[in-house]
């Protein structure tokens, strides 16, 4: 799907190297040019260090041949100035010194010289050094091209999982709506671009609203794409076919199993866990199938905040287990809160979890179920100091509206 | 990411995690050094979690690969288990699925027995 062969965009052997020569000694300087030259390389003379310094800058020169014994600055100052500098390319710095000058030398490696040529220079001992220093001056570019390519390819990976991330966050409802004597409020944060959670509500009949949230575990592309496949097929009319005993009577757990069935795989590692909710009206009562999902809490006006459910086998993990339909009185003006593991699991700087009791804590100070899912956050914004949660958040309450 | 110490005698393994969590991070390493066990013909393994205090959906993820992997041929059964990793287990209902043990001894008690 990404093919970057990028397009190579200068060929060293096509523009001369430039080389700055540096010696106080004239005749010494022609004699390493006329050699250069003859080579193909781009020489430039400077009679001094100071010299040397400013041409290297202004040419961009990749490769400098010095004197070690130079009125001025000398051979290991030039070097150092040059290492100082935080030039985008690689200088390579060719020594010549006097014959067995070894402390020279080790001073010479400190302040950054790269190779040492012997006075009385020969043609063959330079032709050597300076081909082998563009050798590695070839190998650097290559690298540059490489790394530039990955770079481009990973600006385009960006922004396809931008745009990834943007569709998979249009699927989300409305984070309030009342949707069939209901009121849902919902707050979302992903912890990467690309996210796992997923979650929904609709009215299934006049008699049924549902909602459902979905976490894939692990993070990243395949647990999204598994969570924009579950946000397409769970839909009203998904509930309404899968979502119902022979009787007529809410049994989410049928729906959950048809989901087992329908992702697991011998060889798969995905699965998800999954609250799935259908709202009676007539009977005030929640018919709810828990898969591995946090228990969601049950809120009243009164402040009172207790779970529901006790766990529940996620989704897709293993085969032949029993998924249960359970329900629990649900009145008007009390509210469902669902929470992903996020909320629980989010760090603080000591490495502490949020943890159920600080959730059920914010939920009890909370008076108005419309403002659970926004003081959750906060709530875990200031637990976090700030930082980004480690793992993708979603909050969804369903509130029973007061009944005329 | 694990220690192992084989009892041969008795035919098992104890397989020891030696991180502080078992996550999203390093489970798929964890599953691939115990499934390098399985294939070394270790098939009864005691997964001893003391070293573990957290673990998450990914976690259990592994735990259910290896003991897919495992089949019927051998068995896997789990100890140490922290209290939120008990938790975990519980609300997963992995509690039905792995055999929990309150240490090593009483684990390995339990793989003799049934042998």
């Amino acid at each position: 799907m990404y093919d970057y062969q990028g397009e190579p965009r200068s060929d060293l052997s096509a523009v001369p190297v430039k080389v700055v020569v540096a010696d106080d000694d004239a005749l010494q300087r022609a004699y390493f040019s006329a050699i250069l030259t003859k080579l193909g390389f781009e020489p430039h003379e400077a009679e001094d260090g100071c010299r040397a310094l400013d041409l290297v800058n202004e040419l961009s020169a990749k490769i400098l041949i010095c004197d070690l014994e130079m009125p001025g600055m000398n051979g290991y100052e030039l070097a150092r100035r040059i290492r100082q500098d935080s030039s985008d390319h690689y200088i390579h710095i060719l020594m010549v010194t006097g014959q067995n000058q070894r402390n020279e030398r080790e001073h010479a490696l400190e302040a950054g010289i790269d190779d040492f040529m012997a006075k009385p220079l020969d043609t063959a001992s330079l032709t050597a050094r300076v081909r082998s220093a563009s050798r590695l001056l070839r190998h650097e570019e290559q690298l540059r091209e490489r790394s530039r390519i990955i770079a481009e390819a990973k600006e385009r990976i960006e922004d396809d999982l931008r745009a990834a991330a943007n569709a998979q966050r249009r699927l989300l409802p409305d984070e309030h709506r009342d949707v069939g004597k209901c009121s849902f409020h919902a707050a979302f944060r992903p912890s990467n671009i690309l996210s796992g959670d997923m979650f929904g509500y609709f009215p299934v009949s006049e008699a049924h609203t549902a909602f459902y949230a979905v976490d894939v575990a692990g993070h990243g592309v395949h647990a999204s794409l598994m969570s924009v496949a579950l946000g397409h097929l769970l839909t009203a009319e998904y509930f309404t076919a899968h979502a119902f005993d022979a009787e007529g009577r809410p049994d989410p757990a049928a729906l959950v199993h048809g989901l087992n069935d329908r992702f697991y795989r011998d060889d798969g590692t995905e699965y998800f866990t999954m609250f799935c909710g259908i709202v009676e009206h007539a009977s005030d009562r929640l018919y709810y199938c828990q898969a591995g999902y946090p228990s969601p809490y049950k809120v009243s006006l009164d402040g009172t905040a207790n779970e529901v459910g006790d766990g529940g086998f996620p989704v897709a993990l293993l085969l032949n287990v029993a998924f249960e339909t359970r329900n629990t009185p649900f009145h008007a003006q009390e509210a469902v809160a669902l929470f992903s593991d996020g909320a629980t699991e989010a760090e603080n700087f000591e490495n502490q979890p949020f943890g159920e009791a600080r959730v059920e804590a914010v939920l009890k100070d909370v008076r108005d179920p419309a403002m659970i899912p926004d003081k959750l956050v906060d709530a875990l914004d200031q637990w976090r100091n700030g930082r980004t949660l480690d793992d993708d958040l979603t909050v969804l309450v369903c509130e029973r509206t007061p009944q005329p | 990411m694990i220690k192992t110490s084989v009892h041969e005698d008795l035919g098992l393994c104890v397989v020891k995690p030696t991180v502080e969590r078992l996550t999203a991070a390093n489970a798929t390493t964890f599953k691939e050094e115990v499934i390098a066990l399985l294939d070394q013909k270790h098939d009864r393994l005691v997964i001893d979690l003391a070293e573990v205090s957290f673990i998450d959906s990914s976690g259990i993820g592994a735990l259910v690969g290896v003991l897919k992997r495992v089949g019927t041929r051998g068995e896997i059964v789990v100890c140490n288990l922290a209290s939120s990793v008990q938790q975990m287990f519980r609300i997963t209902r992995m509690d039905r699925v792995f055999s929990a043990y309150r240490d090593v001894d009483a684990a390995i008690q339990a793989l003799k027995e049934r042998a």
